[in-house]
């Protein structure tokens, strides 16, 4: 896969550089010199990925040969689906590929389409109403604000996994287990989410939301308006966050479906990886490990600009 | 308090205000406060999911101090933190140092860093179990005899646990870091160094007495959340190393951590009242590192 350079957050500028001298040019290659273990490092980023890459494209015989082909010597798309392979008898040969593997209707599929569903609901709907909230406490002075505030922070420090046990039995006695409800519902009420856009809607001045009330607008008008607009910048670099944690969100998955249809992609990977521990089954699983991340990589290329942008918002003002 | 305004109109002037809160607050009291207050209790209690729970004081607690399996689990997830943090934040700072500039095989270098950051963490988590693979198929063991070694079953050998997942840690998450730094090297004043140089500083003083302390913001909070995210590592230990249904934490446990452990506790044995009294241990430990980082004091002097 094509991978366009990434953007700086703030590029270190540097002095424009003098016509070569001796000098120059021996600082140069001492840079190079410098950094050779950082090349280095980079090889053994690249390697694992390339060994995943062609793993996708090796048919099953070829991944149980040693030692391994670095090239795949027929290539193939049966990892993705072998026509060869029937329910019924035994073919020599042909193993699922990864979208004949599970027992569901339209198999592979409906987990991509389970994680994007889950992912996208969440991420609309916690910065919906982490914004609302973010506008109380950060622009009306109601009592109790920063009382609110204080403990929304220390829920900061809390993982998460300590609430684990009870909310899986909340879930269970509203009987949600097994549902989007259990994915959606209990993810919606971010506080990191909240804590930031409250900081970042207190750097902003109050003129514009106090000329819209003198206009005689509604403080639900004003949000939508006037607030939403405003936090533009903070939403996406918020967004960025959710969505990569949502996507990757594997324990309470885990623990909460019960189905084979309601699975997320890293719940149904999971249990491909539990199934099938040959070499030959490796085609198939990394076939559905690269399909689980193309949405994620699409989308940093997409947004690359606002990743690293948002990254350093978050870790440097936050 | 007595207040000044009555109820009534106070409610008419700020009752959309609050309607504005509820959402939010109904939720996080909901899924938040309250588990939190109910994994408390729990955890002084014996509890099988579906008998009410009994209370038992801090036996859960008694039994903890007593329990080998969650020392082991303890100590593996110490060396773990240690190794992963110090060696993930001193190479995220070294990367930035080389690959800072605006050019294209920077920006091409930061992003082949940066790549695991946004590829789905458990497809790498497979990719690894795959490069670890116990014969000759494997990458892994490919490389071992290039150099003329035995193939080597990495995952089932204790010792090599930890350094493996030290090292998918650090593989993962060192180009996350270093983005943070480069946007720390790039809010430092290019004066400061001008100046230094024009006085005679050497490039390592340049370093050591302006880039380091200038960055020190950055590296809190790259150690600070680096740490809280390696007490709470699960699905490594879970994906790569399980070796059936009812084992998480890889052969003779070398694996184990205290969330796969949790997890074991919890829900494959459903000892959910022990499996809370860890989830307070974990607590804990995280509140305190959370109280190191100051932005939450930065944060209440503004309101």
């Amino acid at each position: 896969m094509a991978v366009a350079p990434m953007d700086t957050v703030a590029p270190v500028r540097r002095p424009p550089r003098r016509a070569e001298t001796g000098a120059g040019r021996r600082s140069r290659i001492n840079g190079h010199l410098l950094r050779l273990p950082f090349y280095l490092l980079a090889l053994t980023m690249v390697a694992p990925f390339y060994w995943l890459l062609i793993t996708v494209f090796k048919p099953p015989s070829e991944l149980a040969r040693t030692p391994p082909s670095f090239v795949p010597r027929s290539p193939t798309f049966a990892n993705f689906y072998d026509p060869g392979w029937t329910a019924q008898g035994v073919n020599p040969g042909h193993l699922q590929g990864i979208f004949q593997r599970f027992q569901v209707d339209f198999g592979f599929w409906r987990f991509l389409f389970n994680s994007l569903l889950i992912t996208t609901t969440i991420t609309a709907g916690s910065l919906l109403i982490c914004s609302l909230a973010a506008y109380v406490i950060a622009k009306h002075d109601i009592r109790g604000r920063r009382v609110i505030f204080l403990m929304i922070i220390a829920s900061m420090m809390v993982p998460w996994q300590t609430t684990l046990i009870p909310n899986y039995v909340i879930m269970r006695n509203l009987g949600w287990l097994d549902s989007y409800a259990a994915y959606i519902v209990p993810a919606l009420a971010k506080a990191f989410v909240l804590f930031f856009l409250v900081q970042f809607l207190q750097s902003l001045p109050n003129e514009l939301i106090q000329a819209a009330r003198v206009d005689g607008a509604g403080e639900w008008r004003i949000w939508w308006r006037i607030v939403l607009p405003l936090l533009r910048p903070a939403l996406a670099a918020m967004s960025i966050f959710i969505v990569l944690a949502e996507w990757n969100n594997f324990l309470w998955p885990l623990i909460i479906v019960q189905s084979d249809e309601m699975a997320n992609l890293p719940v149904a990977l999971a249990r491909l990886n539990s199934y099938f521990a040959g070499p030959d089954h490796q085609g198939a699983i990394m076939a559905g490990g690269l399909l689980a991340s193309v949405p994620t990589i699409v989308f940093f290329l997409v947004f690359q600009r606002y990743f690293t942008r948002g990254i350093a918002l978050s870790g440097l003002k936050g | 308090m007595a207040s000044p305004v009555p109820l009534s109109r106070r409610l008419r002037r700020y009752g959309t205000s609050y309607a504005m809160l509820l959402p939010f607050l109904a939720l996080f009291a909901g899924f938040l406060i309250w588990p939190l207050a109910n994994s408390l209790y729990l955890s002084f209690t014996t509890f099988d999911g579906i008998n009410p729970a009994a209370f038992t004081g801090l036996d859960n607690f008694r039994l903890l101090a007593e329990d080998t399996r969650f020392h082991h689990a303890l100590s593996n997830t110490g060396l773990y933190v240690v190794a992963s943090v110090v060696l993930g934040t001193l190479l995220s700072l070294g990367l930035a140092l080389a690959f800072s500039g605006t050019g294209w095989p920077h920006r091409i270098m930061r992003t082949v860093f940066f790549l695991p950051s946004v590829t789905s963490s458990i497809a790498l988590m497979l990719m690894w179990k795959w490069v670890f693979f116990p014969s000759d198929v494997g990458l892994g063991n490919t490389i071992v005899s290039w150099f003329g070694g035995q193939a080597v079953a990495w995952l089932a050998t204790p010792g090599l646990a930890i350094p493996i997942l030290v090292l998918m840690s650090v593989w993962g998450g060192m180009g996350y870091g270093m983005v943070l730094y480069v946007a720390g090297l790039g809010a430092i004043p290019h004066e400061y160094y001008e100046a230094a140089r024009i006085d005679g500083a050497s490039t390592w003083r340049q370093f050591r007495h302006i880039t380091l302390p200038l960055l020190r913001p950055v590296t809190t909070y790259v150690v600070v959340t680096g740490l809280i995210g390696a007490f709470q590592v699960f699905e490594a230990v879970y994906i790569v190393f399980q070796t059936g249904a009812n084992n998480v934490g890889g052969v003779l446990d070398s694996g184990l951590m205290i969330v796969p452990y949790l997890y074991d506790q919890g829900f494959t044995h459903f000892r959910l009242g022990y499996a809370s009294a860890i989830a307070w241990v974990l607590f804990l430990v995280i509140f305190v590192l959370s109280l190191v980082n100051l932005r939450v004091g930065r944060a209440m002097k503004e309101l």
